[in-house]
């Protein structure tokens, strides 16, 4: 008598075996009784399996609509939200790059501009100087003409150079400051409300 | 008719494919009863495997586009079925059978006797298969409970076909030393 089956039992009894292996396990079968005891284990473990019943399930077509209800809208609407929940994060980030962009623009403006009234950047290339322009040209002009002078030609000094250099900057950051507050409300709203949703659903 | 059945199939994954929730919902009409019943076999709990279920379908809407249509679409449904059924059972800390509430007879009129006999049967073979290692009844699953062949159920696993074979091997041998004492000798005895 030839070795044992019992490794092959399982695929035999599963119909799975095919030529010379099935013709082997069958021939073996028929000799040993170690062999068919087992598979007839193996075949009433088989039936007792097949005797747990499958539960009543919701209905098939139910299921489908309940799973229709819960299908997410298509990948191009998630992306979209995607793009706009991360540009509504980066905004503050913006708003602050900026801030510091236009402060170091005008600071570097007026380092140039002091430095060229001390007559440091005579040496220098003109684009140097390009920031460094006279910021009070046109009551130099008038005060040329004659139209102005002494303390109103001062006082008119001080506000052209005040307009051009201190007045922009001032409006930029204050602007920049109200963006950044709106984002904050915004966003302060945005949680409360979601928080609100939350305790509802809750 | 099978080659009927295949045609539609097909058409409706294509369909569905290009975003058709319609067609999409044939697909889990054709697929739900499957789906969930491979879930309780995985599980033991019918809600349960219902709401796996859904996620099951859920997630193969999501991923539709990487399903390549050569691949059966049955086996595929089924691969992610079994991967929610684990990870239920790892989030659940392992379900076991609500006792006799989800179980039927076979039998429709059996005696008193019987019916007791019979529940308390079926519960234990039932609990033995879920005390089984989540890899082996998978296996077991898919090829006592939804007749797949190996081939089929290597597949949907995605593991080779001789580790569906041990795997088998191992789960039924699991099973006989559980249940031999208590059940198997009995129902020799009633065969008798």
């Amino acid at each position: 008598m030839s070795k044992h089956v019992t490794e092959w039992l399982n695929a035999y009894l599963d119909g799975e075996l095919q030529g010379s292996r099935l013709q082997h396990v069958e021939t073996h079968l028929a000799e040993c009784r170690v062999c068919r005891a087992e598979l007839d284990s193996l075949e009433r473990l088989s039936g007792l399996l097949d005797e747990v019943p499958a539960p009543e399930f919701t209905s098939s077509e139910r299921f489908a609509a309940q799973v229709n209800l819960r299908l997410p809208h298509p990948q191009t609407t998630v992306s979209r939200k995607k793009i706009l929940e991360i540009g509504w994060w980066m905004t503050p980030v913006g708003l602050l790059a900026a801030w510091v962009f236009i402060s170091t623009s005008f600071l570097v403006n007026e380092v140039l501009s002091v430095a060229n009234n001390l007559g440091l950047l005579s040496s220098v290339s003109d684009w140097m100087t390009f920031g460094a322009v006279s910021i009070t040209d046109w009551s130099a002009t008038l005060g040329q003409f004659g139209v102005l002078s002494g303390d109103g030609l001062n006082w008119a000094a001080s506000t052209e150079a005040f307009t051009r250099t201190s007045l922009p900057q001032l409006t930029l950051q204050v602007s920049i400051a109200l963006l950044y507050l709106s984002w904050i409300a915004i966003w302060w709203a945005r949680r409360r409300r979601e928080a609100h949703g939350q305790l509802l659903e809750g | 008719m099978a080659t009927v059945f295949t045609v539609d199939e097909t058409e409706l994954v294509t369909r569905a494919q290009r975003g058709e929730r319609n067609a999409f919902s044939e697909l889990v009409r054709i697929h739900a009863q499957g789906v969930m019943n491979v879930i309780y076999r995985m599980c033991g709990d019918v809600h349960i495997a219902e709401d796996a279920a859904q996620e099951t379908f859920i997630q193969a809407w999501l991923h539709l586009a990487s399903y390549r249509p050569q691949a059966s679409l049955r086996n595929w449904l089924y691969r992610i079925a079994v991967n929610a059924a684990t990870d239920i059972l790892r989030k659940e800390k392992r379900i076991l059978p609500n006792a006799l509430e989800d179980m039927q007879l076979k039998d429709p009129q059996p005696g008193p006797e019987a019916i007791f006999s019979q529940e308390e049967r079926t519960g234990i073979v039932q609990k033995a298969v879920l005390g089984l290692p989540d890899a082996s009844r998978a296996v077991l699953v898919l090829r006592e409970y939804e007749g797949m062949s190996y081939h089929e159920i290597a597949d949907a696993l995605d593991i080779p076909v001789g580790t569906v074979m041990s795997r088998l091997n191992y789960a039924r041998k699991l099973l006989k030393d559980k249940l031999e004492q208590k059940l198997l000798l009995q129902v020799e005895a009633e065969y008798v």
